[in-house]
């Protein structure tokens, strides 16, 4: 049937085309002229060939209609975002808050030292009271572990009214003797105390197993420890007590910029809100001058027209609190001053080094923020004079701010920032600990199936790998929290593991955590791409190589690898696209910090939690107001997304096309 | 015919085997590709192999490299073939070591997506060559033996993939012969190739047998009768007939191999 349709079609063009060559006057019949109608080469009715086509070509042009509209909403509601953050910055310029924030910095900075003195400081008494320490946690822990599992018996007795009648004695009684049971079984296996001498346990456990319902003081052992610790902790204080000294005054020296900084917060805060509420008002004016021009009514037109004119707001003062706010440049600069020179006199006075590992490494950082900090403090009073709240904010401005800045703070009260460094840092690290778990595992095993395997291992390991990929991301991301976050963290206070860097790890879910799982779900893509890669060799070359006198692994590196090198390298950019755009599992086992993790830490950054592009847009989008300038940031970000994981797409087809070539 | 395949096929008297086959029976799976095959291949002579398809030449051909060993339910049932002498089954070869002593050119040409030099360089390197010097001669000889030197002398280091298919089956038998084997095996090696091409390839095997053993399995009875020493007629896994070109094709001693040869059926 296809053939005599197209064998006709073909005619009537042939037909169509000889047609200027007779004379289009005359349509004489003759036998160029079509057949008769009804000839049996002639189409007749509808045909199902035809009917099959377009069903098909219509699905197939349903999905790139479908494509073209994502990208055309994504980019409708994304582009409005620069406008409205550039907006959003010129009112952080005009109402003073970005002139607060030149001194803010340096206080946070002067904070952050101060925390960290202050670790230092209990890290080291603590590190020499750690024998009492341990004491009193390992009996709190014993105390609190038995507390726990009498607890359901216990309450049962004391919730229960103290009944006179016979029946509810009765019930009393044998609530006692299930606390009494239950007691008893709780103090079978108690936890074990190694640092308590023999006596102090059985004292212990003694003292619990005569204790009755009713007692709600601690343990006498219990009390006496922490009575122990808290002395140890007084006693090692002493030697340190000039250190502590000089923590104070450092801790005070910022309290006068402090306060400045708040008196200047309040008036630049109502700034801000009076030139939010104008901009409010003045979009409702443009809504309803926009909705008057549209209106056909002269009387409902006139009425919208006077609405609007009543809501043109006066434009709020700015110039008042700002001058206010400049006339306090001297006043800062000499605080800056004041606290620069405080904390140059302090540095000498801090000690080179203390004892405990904790501190020592705490009072290094400090001491190396130390110089960075003064010299910021140095620079403030240029940074101050030079500030105009008449600068005008390009929207490059807004442009840079997202794809450069390192802060992310949104719905905050002071001013919201949609920098996306750290997200976009996090996702890369994320996919960094990925790929160098998956790559060489995901590329090893397919060479190892393909090359090497017997038939029998090749049809028992290749759906294993392959089913991995059946596993719903969020699964697996709960397996991620449960077992792995948390076996890892254990595994890392072991004392025999400690010269891992980044151990003991403080946080549970973090970037190595996240990076794991992404590894196992990318491990398929990866296998399956580099397995088929490796399938698509000419079976001609490992022939001609082995009959070469190549061996396996020779014919393996040297030959098929090689041939197979832009698939697999296609591989790993696929199953780079996967990880990147990956959500679920960062959403749950990356720890969601939002902050550019700390590099000084060496490999133990990997061990930080962090926030990934994806994950941002899956947590936040739900909750923000529509058509906010937080809503269109979360959209710029879905392009960005877009347009990377195209980017890595365009370039794996790139390499598997060059093998097909 | 039942009593001519009976007996076994009249061995002209060798005077130095490369190679000797004994008795050779050959399985694929349940179906028996060769029955009890027996004849020898002399030294610096041209063996040819010929028969209609499916006759069991070049699985002949294929065991004597041991290249049937990586098609999962192969196996030589009965009788063994020496190299040298040796046991090429033996379970102390190393099939590796051996094949660098009986190398294979196939039918469709299969140069590596190298280029020229890396692909007649690669069985060098693979037996661990590292002296550039010895690896640039080598190829060079190789590829002058091959007649192929003065066509590609000036792009070494283009891909090999470029070459017309004629130049890309003597880049073949150039990185064959590169690596000095004692025996060159070649599985229908003009059968992808224009007359011209054909001729030079023939011409060459000629020309190289002087330092080589050869042994080619054809469809064409010109080409056997051209370029070969000596010729063996294989008939569903039979040797019918073996000895003297000359002779198969003047005055065949065996009715099925004239009707086979004037091509009244194959």
């Amino acid at each position: 049937m296809g053939i005599v349709g197209s064998f006709s079609g073909a005619h009537f063009l042939a037909k169509l085309r000889q047609s200027p060559s007779t004379s289009p006057v005359t349509m004489a019949p003759d036998e160029r002229s079509p057949p008769p109608t009804r000839h049996r080469f002639q189409r007749q009715g509808f045909s199902y060939e035809r009917l099959i086509k377009y069903f098909f070509a219509s699905n197939a042009g349903l999905t790139i209609v479908i494509l073209v509209l994502i990208i055309v909403f994504l980019l409708k509601e994304g582009l409005g975002f620069f406008p409205g953050y550039r907006r959003e910055l010129e009112t952080y310029r005009i109402a003073g808050l970005e002139f607060v924030d030149i001194s803010r910095k340096n206080l946070t900075a002067h904070e952050q030292l101060t925390s960290l003195l202050n670790r230092a400081y209990f890290a080291e008494i603590n590190g020499k009271s750690v024998r009492e320490m341990r004491r009193t946690q390992e009996a709190s822990a014993l105390f609190n572990a038995f507390s726990d599992q009498i607890a359901p018996t216990r309450d049962l007795i004391l919730n229960n009214p103290q009944g006179e009648t016979d029946g509810n004695s009765g019930m009393l009684a044998s609530l006692r003797a299930n606390f009494e049971k239950q007691r008893t079984k709780a103090l079978e296996k108690p936890l074990p105390t190694p640092h308590l001498t023999a006596d102090e346990r059985k004292q212990l456990i003694d003292s619990l197993r005569s204790r009755p319902a009713e007692t709600t003081d601690d343990p006498p052992l219990v009390t006496a420890l922490a009575g122990e610790f808290a002395a140890a902790q007084q006693k090692n204080a002493e030697p340190l007590q000039a250190y502590r000294a000089t923590i104070d005054t450092f801790e005070s020296a910022g309290a006068d910029l402090g306060s400045a900084i708040m008196e200047m917060t309040e008036s630049v805060t109502a700034t801000k809100e009076k030139l939010q509420s104008a901009d409010i008002l003045e979009k409702d004016r443009k809504t309803l001058l926009a909705a008057a021009s549209n209106e056909k009514d002269p009387a409902e037109r006139e009425k919208l027209l006077s609405e609007a004119q009543a809501a043109l707001a006066e434009k709020p003062d700015i110039e008042t609190p700002i001058q206010a706010l400049l006339e306090r440049r001297p006043d800062c600069i000499r605080l800056h001053a004041e606290l620069k020179k405080a904390s140059a006199d302090l540095f000498p006075q801090i000690p080179e080094s203390l004892t405990n590992s904790d501190a020592k490494r705490l009072l290094k950082a400090a001491r190396g923020a130390w110089p960075v900090f003064l010299a910021d403090l140095d620079a403030a009073p240029e940074k101050i004079n030079a500030w105009k709240h008449t600068d005008p904010v390009p929207l490059s401005d807004a442009f840079i701010s997202f794809l450069t800045g390192k802060d992310w703070i949104t719905g905050g009260e002071w001013q919201d920032f949609y920098g996306i460094l750290p997200l976009a840092v996090g996702s890369l690290m994320i996919a960094i600990v990925a790929l160098v778990i998956a790559i060489p595992v995901g590329i090893g095993s397919a060479i190892y199936v393909n090359q090497f395997a017997a038939n029998r291992e090749q049809s028992l390991v290749k759906p294993v790998i392959e089913f991995i990929q059946a596993i719903p991301s969020v699964v697996l991301g709960f397996v991620g929290i449960l077992v792995f976050g948390t076996v890892l963290r254990e595994i890392s206070v072991m004392d025999s593991l400690q010269w891992v860097p980044g151990f003991p790890i403080e946080e549970r879910l973090n970037i190595f955590t996240a990076g794991c799982l992404l590894a196992l779900m990318s491990i398929p893509t990866i296998f399956s791409l580099a397995e088929d890669a490796l399938n698509n060799v000419p079976s001609a070359y490992a022939e001609a190589s082995e009959a070469l006198g190549a061996s396996k692994v020779q014919t393996t590196f040297r030959v098929m690898i090689p041939a197979a090198f832009s698939g697999i390298l296609a591989a790993i950019l696929l199953g780079f696209g996967r990880v990147i755009g990956e959500t679920m599992v960062v959403l749950l086992v990356a720890g969601n910090r939002i902050k550019i993790p700390d590099f000084t830490a060496g490999l133990g950054t990997f061990f930080q939690p962090t926030h990934t592009l994806t994950g941002i847009i899956a947590q936040e989008l739900g909750e923000v107001p529509l058509g906010s300038v937080h809503y269109r940031a979360l959209f710029v970000v879905g392009i960005l997304l877009f347009v990377v994981v195209l980017g890595i797409n365009a370039t794996a087809h790139h390499f598997v096309n060059r093998v097909k070539k | 015919m039942n009593d001519l395949l009976e007996k076994p096929a009249i061995v002209p008297t060798s005077t130095a085997a490369a190679v000797e086959i004994r008795k050779v029976s050959f399985s694929y799976g349940s179906t028996q590709a060769l029955k009890d095959i027996t004849l020898d291949l002399r030294e610096n002579e041209v063996t040819a192999f010929i028969g209609p398809s499916g006759c069991g030449k070049s699985t002949l051909l294929r065991c004597i490299n041991r290249m049937n060993d990586e098609i999962v339910g192969t196996r030589i049932t009965q009788g063994e073939i020496l190299v040298e002498g040796i046991n090429i089954h033996h379970p102390s070869v190393d099939v590796v070591k051996l094949r660098r002593d009986v190398g294979m050119v196939f039918q469709k040409s299969n140069p590596f997506p190298s280029s020229i030099f890396e692909n007649v360089a690669f069985g060098l390197r693979m037996r661990g060559e590292r002296n550039n010097a010895v690896i640039a001669q080598t190829v060079e000889e190789s590829l002058k033996s091959a007649a192929l030197w003065d066509e590609v002398k000036d792009r070494l280091q283009e891909s090999a993939l470029g070459l017309s298919g004629g130049q890309q089956q003597r880049l073949c038998i150039a990185r064959t012969i590169a690596v000095k084997p004692l025996v060159v095996l070649m599985d229908e090696p003009c059968s992808a190739l224009d007359p011209i091409a054909t001729a030079k390839v023939e011409e060459l095997i000629w020309n190289l047998k002087h330092d080589y053993t050869f042994v080619i399995v054809t469809h064409n009875m010109q080409q056997a009768a051209r370029v070969s020493d000596r010729t063996a007629f294989f008939y569903i896994g039979e040797l019918i007939e073996f000895s003297d070109t000359k002779r198969i094709f003047s005055n065949p001693r065996v009715r099925k191999t004239e009707e086979y040869i004037t091509g009244r059926f194959g």
